[in-house]
């Protein structure tokens, strides 16, 4: 279960801050509604720990987890575009979710190539961000969170400016995932996105 | 939040702060150590012995007005050099000499006052063709004709790179406008140009002046006496002939707070952040101009590009005969070799040194908060421009005086002065493509673990190579052109490329010292290339990285 307890966040000069507070159980998806500027990408980068509450709490399974650093935090990120290091080809961006060196075992290694098979991309390993589409690199970037199998995805419009095919793609990876008993957090203005993909809205 | 350390090696904050704060402070330290030694030697500072001194009121009147008159020179030839440069995108050679605007920027002065002489000096090209038709011009290189010449043929494209940098960064909106209006000449210049060169001009002529009045080699070359002497010359003069200190350290003092108080009035609002030349152009906008206009544009870049080259062709073509082997080996060699091996035994070292130290500064810079904590860095970045490097080493040589006994411990000092010299030019080339690594990609690295070690390893070494190897290049090449420190600590008899190069102008062996000349430009360029090809990616990258920023050279 992941909780936002009465957590309450303000940009320096703003006078109204948000209050956030829901939960959503493993194997769910909670849709993040409002039109822009209304703090969806907030309560994601709080969750993430980009940003840092006022006040407030945020739990995964009883733990409190808002004191942690990003990288101690269980939780994986895709946001709309700049998933992916521009400089470092396919097969090194998804490495580094795996090792932050990127010393990686065989195994693991084994495991890009096929996840890379799996998702309709074998042999773009090699192949540099900026050759991609943008359906192949969202498709990247949601298989590196994906590999770091963290309890929670923060989806920031992960589909927003794709073509209908490659969103198809995008949703049946999440609806996999959600089966899995992932934690789904989903910022999208999109009606349909919702539609599929989540169980409950919180709106803003 | 709680910053716990990741994994990661080296993860913890500090490792970007702590490095790099205490660099700034140890070179602070050790500048105001020099400049206290500098007080204490020159005891109570009698100011009333330069006025009462003909020759010493000379130098510093001769200092300040050929500063003055670079400046005003340089800027006359670099505003309009500018505009046009800006205007007319499609003038043909436009990027050529955009690299040799580089390239005289990096220039040596000993190897570029040998090129000047080889065209205006009594022998030269220009001069004896100038001869035939007007046999009593009475023109003399030697004395303060030269000594503006010279300026001028190094302030000019470093201003008008700058200026240009300054006139491209105009926001394309309000050139899409002016362009829609049709506007041009005096109201394109109220509106836009002016504009956008009036808030850098001070810095500017603050920046030229200051390279003006620290000028050494350029005056010890063609300066025609006791009448045409800086304060720079004379400070050297002083330590190394007469061995009068007090009298040094006075006119270290005096140079001092003359170049410090313009610094201080130039840059009381901002630091001097946009100073350097980039190399990052956008797309033109053709703004409206008449045929009149295109033409005199066009041929004032024609004149800048001879007036730039001219000098170079010098070097190559007196300096070639000297170091082709025609029958044997020129004895020539005898002298080059251990000169090279001695000039990169100091410029290694002081270009490492300048770029690890850049590095540091710049992290440190970005991690500090707090007033006076990120004033440490940002200030000992920016030191160097403001402290003549003569009068820091004169200060460091007086701190040391007993103890710098041999020569390799001189030679270390020079290396640090030089790398010392070359940290304000290495960080901005450095400064722009370390900044580069987006919000996004901070988040995400921070979100997968990404940091230290690993951050640098695999986000930031990729994309910082290329720079990191110009940065080594421009360190190295001021390093290696160095003729400034190495006079007042270097040893005559075991003398560098540029002091052998200067012996040999003052003993009259105008060839050798040619050869000499074009093998010291032959090494930097070959810097240049080796570290460009070493640096380039092994895996190809399809954006290109940033375009590297060009710094401009003090030349001492």
């Amino acid at each position: 279960m992941l909780e936002l307890d009465q957590l309450s966040f303000r940009y320096p000069g703003q006078t109204t801050g948000w209050q956030f507070g829901f939960s959503v159980a493993p194997g769910h998806c909670v849709a993040v509604h409002g039109a822009s500027g209304t703090g969806k990408s907030t309560v994601l980068n709080l969750i993430a720990g980009f940003l840092e509450p006022d006040s407030g709490a945020i739990r995964l399974a009883g733990q409190a987890i808002q004191n942690l650093s990003p990288w101690e935090r269980p939780v994986s990120s895709v946001f709309q575009e700049h998933n992916l290091f521009e400089h470092l080809d396919v097969a090194t961006n998804i490495g580094l979710g795996l090792h932050s060196g990127l010393k990686l075992t065989s195994d693991q290694r084994q495991m890009i190539a096929q996840s890379l098979d799996r998702a309709g991309l074998a042999g773009f390993g090699y192949r540099m961000p900026a050759e991609l589409s943008g359906g192949q690199r969202q498709r990247i970037a949601l298989l590196r969170a994906i590999l770091r199998r963290k309890p929670v995805l923060l989806l920031d419009e992960p589909m927003t400016g794709l073509d209908p095919d490659a969103k198809h793609n995008l949703r049946t990876m999440l609806l996999e995932e959600k089966a899995r008993g992932a934690i789904l957090v989903l910022a999208s203005h999109d009606e349909e996105d919702r539609k599929v993909l989540a169980d409950q809205v919180w709106n803003l | 939040m709680i910053n716990r350390p990741s994994n990661a090696p080296l993860s913890h904050p500090y490792w970007q702060l702590v490095p790099g704060i205490v660099l700034g402070t140890g070179l602070i330290g050790l500048v105001l150590l020099g400049l206290g030694s500098l007080l204490v030697t020159a005891g109570h500072l009698d100011f009333s012995v330069v006025w009462s001194s003909r020759y010493l009121r000379g130098v510093v009147t001769f200092t300040l007005w050929q500063a003055v008159l670079s400046v005003l020179l340089s800027l006359l030839v670099a505003v309009p050099v500018a505009l046009a440069l800006a205007r007319f995108h499609d003038f043909t050679g436009r990027a050529l000499l955009l690299r040799l605007m580089e390239l005289s920027l990096v220039l040596p002065t000993i190897v570029a006052v040998s090129g000047i002489i080889g065209v205006y000096g009594r022998q030269g090209w220009l001069t004896t063709m100038v001869s035939e038709w007007f046999p009593h011009h009475g023109w003399n290189l030697y004395g303060v004709n030269g000594i503006l010449l010279a300026h001028v043929f190094f302030n000019a494209p470093l201003a008008a790179r700058i200026l240009l940098q300054t006139l491209e960064a105009v926001p394309a909106p309000r050139l899409r406008i002016a362009s829609q209006l049709g506007l041009r000449g005096w109201w394109l210049w109220r509106t836009v140009h002016w504009p956008a060169m009036r808030p850098i001009l001070p810095g500017l002529a603050a920046l030229v002046f200051t390279l003006c009045f620290t000028s050494f080699a350029i005056i010890m070359t063609l300066g025609g006496g006791p009448a045409t002497t800086t304060l720079e010359v004379a400070i050297y003069q002083a330590l190394r002939f007469e061995f009068d200190f007090a009298q040094a350290a006075l006119l270290a003092v005096i140079q001092l707070v003359i170049c410090g108080s313009l610094w201080w009035l130039a840059f009381q609002k901002q630091m001097p952040t946009s100073l350097m030349p980039g190399r990052r152009f956008s797309n033109p906008i053709t703004l409206r101009y008449s045929v009149s206009q295109r033409c005199l544009g066009a041929v004032l870049l024609w004149v800048f590009f001879v007036f730039l080259t001219l000098p170079l062709f010098a070097i190559i073509l007196r300096g070639a005969p000297a170091l082709v082997p025609l029958n044997g080996i020129p004895a020539l060699y005898f002298q080059l070799l251990p000169a090279t091996g001695r000039s990169l035994l100091i410029a290694i070292p002081a270009g490492l040194g300048a770029v690890l130290g850049a590095l540091l500064t710049l992290a440190a810079t970005h991690k500090s908060s707090g007033k006076m904590l990120s004033a440490i860095p940002v200030t000992a970045g920016y030191l160097p421009l403001v402290v003549p490097p003569l009068v820091l080493g004169t200060g460091l040589f007086l701190l040391l005086r007993p103890g710098l006994g041999n020569t390799a411990q001189g030679w270390a000092l020079v290396s640090f002065i030089n790398g010392l010299m070359a940290l304000p030019f290495v960080i901005q080339v450095l400064r722009g493509p370390l900044a580069e690594l987006d919000d996004n990609s901070r988040r995400l690295a921070d979100q997968l673990g990404v940091l230290g070690w690993y951050r640098w390893r695999w986000l930031y070494w990729p994309r910082m190579r290329r720079p990191i190897a110009l940065g080594l290049a421009y360190g190295t090449a001021l390093s290696m052109g160095d003729f400034g420190v190495i006079a007042l600590f270097g040893s005559p008899g075991q003398p560098t490329l540029p002091v052998l190069m200067y012996q040999q102008l003052s003993s009259y062996r105008v060839a050798d010292a040619a050869g000499t000349g074009l093998w010291l430009l032959g090494l930097l360029m070959l810097i240049f290339v080796v570290l460009s090809a070493i640096s380039r990616p092994a895996i190809r990258t399809q954006r290109v990285t940033a375009s590297p920023s060009v710094v401009e050279p003090e030349h001492a």
